[in-house]
């Protein structure tokens, strides 16, 4: 069976080992370098992207079991390059640092909205905990997320 | 070489039965441990065989006396299983706090238990304490076996079979599952205890099952402790007292997280942590 990945909703076929880990596939064949290779653990989330819908880590997912997957990057998560409402609270409470650990994070949090619009603080941070930023920004990304809920609520 | 490797797509247990005795293929479920072998400085295997299609191993039954858990559900899956599902307080604990949220979408009860290596598993010491069963299938059929005794033994099995089932008993028990990473949460934990026991009417500790994990590279029951409290009350700093009077029962194993020696000291906190659960309960 040929190695065909549905990313950010098209078709790709590389030319690769099955046990390839996805993060490979999506910074060194397509460019895709949101995605952040940073532990290889499964520990920082920096490599995160949605499967299906849920936050998985790219680095210790094999090519072979995303096939037949909807395999969503932070490059693919925005529509006609508009950011989404929730990158927009984000962008506006100036909670963006270094960068390495946000494409994640951005992902992780967009799944848990979408499982449960009205989030307390304690489950944001139950969310984020595979998430790891070194810059320590956690507290504002978490305030950021509340108002953004909150706002969604009018 | 690209192509080289093979990953095998079995739609049934039987069909991926035949790919691991015939083709020497791995079973592969969440792959959140094979897919760290070069860190370990092991090489991939050849061919590997996918058990996610597999819809027999991707099942939960709550049943009157069991709770049947097929082998390729993950930890954020078994928790959610085990909400609210009377007798499995320890376990559904257990599976849902193991490494972090993105590795228990994809971590597999299965490859947990068969991960041979891998000495920190939660669910282990939790379905030990529990008294749970394993099914192992291979070309001749399927057989049940204590989830301990195939700790013990898996390392050794002849090649061929696969862990199909592991069935957790309901029973009349209080459980707990206590543990300590390094951080708050999201990482692998330095020691695990897992208790699960029967009170008598006057709510003494009637029998106790204690397991023990990641202080050793198996986990194992800590028998020495579940005699001690048997007749005792539910008293968390009684049950802490015995722990530090037979940490000596254990040789940690030596670790970058962790020394041995504070894999062993740490047990009477994670005990006492575990009835402090226990007695919240009754």
């Amino acid at each position: 069976m040929p190695l065909s990945l549905t990313i950010n909703g098209e078709a790709f076929v590389p030319g690769r080992d099955p046990m390839t880990p996805l993060i490979d596939i999506l910074r060194e064949d397509l460019a895709l370098t949101g995605a952040k290779a940073v532990c290889r653990e499964g520990f920082c989330g920096a490599c995160m992207v949605l499967i299906d819908g849920e936050p998985v880590v790219s680095c210790l997912t094999p090519a072979a079991l995303a096939v037949g997957r909807r395999i969503l990057t932070i490059e693919g998560l925005s529509r006609r390059d508009e950011p989404t409402p929730l990158q927009r609270a984000l962008e506006a409470h100036d909670v963006v640092q270094c960068g390495m650990c946000f494409p994640g994070m951005t992902l992780t949090l967009t799944s848990l909205l979408a499982a449960n619009p009205n989030p307390t603080r304690e489950e944001i941070e139950h969310g984020l905990v595979g998430n790891i930023c070194r810059c320590t920004g956690y507290e504002r990304v978490i305030d950021a997320v509340l108002a953004h809920a909150a706002d969604l609520r009018g | 070489m690209p192509g080289a490797r093979h990953v095998f797509r079995p739609g049934s247990i039987a069909e991926a039965v035949a790919a691991i005795s015939q083709d020497q293929a791995i079973p592969l479920a969440g792959a959140t441990w094979v897919m760290r072998a070069a860190l370990r400085g092991e090489p991939l295997a050849d061919a590997y065989v996918a058990l996610r299609g597999i819809r027999d191993l991707r099942q939960v039954e709550v049943r009157e006396n069991e709770v049947s858990i097929g082998a390729a559900i993950t930890h954020a899956e078994l928790a959610a299983s085990l909400q609210r599902v009377r007798g499995c307080a320890g376990l559904a604990q257990a599976a849902a706090q193991a490494a972090n949220p993105a590795i228990r979408r994809v971590a597999t009860v299965g490859g947990n238990l068969c991960s041979v290596a891998f000495a920190a598993s939660d669910l282990a010491p939790a379905l030990v304490a529990a008294g749970a069963e394993v099914e192992i299938e291979d070309a001749h059929g399927a057989a049940r076996q204590s989830v301990e005794a195939f700790l013990a033994a898996r390392a050794a099995l002849p090649p061929g079979w696969l862990l199909t089932r592991v069935f957790a008993p309901r029973a009349a028990r209080l459980s707990a599952h206590a543990r300590l990473p390094l951080r708050k949460a999201g990482d692998y934990p330095v020691a695990i205890v897992s208790v699960s026991l029967e009170r008598t009417e006057d709510g003494r500790v009637r029998s106790a099952r204690i397991a023990v994990g990641s202080v050793e590279p198996i986990a194992r029951r800590w028998r020495a402790l579940e005699q001690a409290l048997e007749g005792r009350p539910i008293d968390p700093g009684a049950a802490a007292d015995l722990a530090r009077e037979r940490t000596g029962d254990f040789a940690g194993r030596d670790g970058v997280e962790a020394p041995g020696w504070y894999r062993s000291q740490v047990l009477p906190s994670l005990v006492r942590s575990a009835f402090q659960f226990l007695q919240a309960q009754v």
